[in-house]
């Protein structure tokens, strides 16, 4: 993960929420939600369980608080907590199709398009993707987390996550293509 | 989708990460979690009183309620005894009529000594005046009974008084067992 500007910012805040503080528990929600809210509405593809995913994913982070680790990002175990909740509510394991773990696969997240992709096309095709392949390309193309700490998020093995990667890579590159569905 | 105009993006990761729900969230949350700490927070006010006390207040006030009608009624009572003299025995109190009850009272008692020996100054003054109160009350709603044995409204008073005692007692003595 990509280094955060304002840790600082909500050490303070997350000492006093530790402590009972619900106004700094309800900044830093003001704070996190948008990307907490942008991550659980590409993984679950619905506005409505995206809301009651980024209302569970803060509940149990307030409850999770005082475990919380002050070393530690506030927004990674924010989305650890996300994440977590979403795999919940698909009531199901996080990725049922097997994939070759070859290490040789495509490593490197960062997807770059030969030509600019309109915005609202690109998330219509990361929307089409199937779901083991459109999580980990959310998590390491778009939120920008190492392959091992999707791999964690998700309860995958690292090589697993890389090949979902790979193949998000490759049936997204079709999908803007083809012009999408 | 066929006539792009929106922004474009030639990386994946360029692709906006924040993107805000559509409705305040907040308010369901702060719900949840006020809930969340009202719930937690009754057991630990449960553990942190002596619950005996608040119980004992009202036992008293009950008590001592029914004393005070009891003590209303009696010229009343007294006037019906005085027009058809008692055949029943004199009135006996209930400590020697019923054995039983006063032997589990009298054990009862005894670990209520040693709760109150480990409560706190003020809590053990006040569940020993409450029960001083209550001791006191079953001795007067006796004595009324032992001028006027067949007031029926006094038994059964002193029936309840000495039900209200017991409970009191068991709440002293439980009190330690409601701690976490």
């Amino acid at each position: 993960m990509k280094p955060e500007t304002v840790v600082n910012f909500d050490v303070a805040l997350i000492e006093r929420a530790r402590q009972g503080d619900t106004r700094a528990f309800e900044r830093l929600y003001r704070e996190h939600v948008a990307r907490v809210h942008g991550l659980c509405l590409r993984m679950t593809r619905n506005p409505d369980a995206a809301a009651d995913c980024v209302q569970d994913a803060f509940i149990k982070a307030w409850k999770a608080l005082p475990r919380f680790e002050a070393r530690s990002s506030f927004s990674t175990w924010l989305h650890r907590i996300a994440v977590n909740t979403v795999l919940e509510k698909r009531r199901g394991p996080a990725n049922s199709e097997v994939l070759s773990e070859d290490p040789t696969v495509y490593e490197e997240p960062v997807m770059v398009f030969d030509t600019p992709v309109e915005e609202e096309e690109l998330e219509a095709a990361i929307e089409s993707l199937p779901q083991g392949a459109r999580d980990a390309l959310v998590l390491c193309g778009v939120y920008g987390y190492e392959h091992s700490e999707a791999a964690s998020m998700l309860g995958i093995a690292v090589g697993t996550c890389k090949a979902q990667l790979h193949r998000a890579r490759g049936l997204l590159k079709d999908r803007l293509e083809r012009g999408v569905r | 989708m066929n006539e792009p105009q929106g922004r474009r993006v030639k990386r994946i990761d360029e692709l906006k990460r924040e993107i805000p729900p559509a409705r305040d969230l907040w308010p369901a949350i702060a719900a949840a979690i006020e809930a969340d700490r009202a719930a937690a927070a009754q057991p630990t006010v449960r553990r942190r009183s002596w619950m005996p006390a608040a119980g004992m207040a009202a036992a008293v006030a009950l008590v001592t309620l029914g004393v005070f009608i009891g003590r209303a009624i009696t010229p009343q009572a007294g006037a019906t005894v005085a027009s058809n003299p008692p055949t029943q025995s004199p009135y006996q109190p209930v400590s020697l009529v019923d054995a039983k009850y006063q032997a589990q009272r009298d054990a009862l008692f005894t670990e209520v000594q040693a709760k109150l020996a480990t409560m706190p100054a003020v809590e053990r003054d006040k569940v020993s005046a409450s029960l001083a109160t209550l001791r006191r009350s079953i001795g007067e709603i006796e004595a009324a009974l032992g001028r006027d044995p067949a007031n029926a409204l006094l038994q059964e008073l002193l029936v309840s008084s000495c039900q209200e005692e017991m409970r009191a007692l068991t709440a002293v003595r439980d009190s330690g067992s409601q701690e976490t």
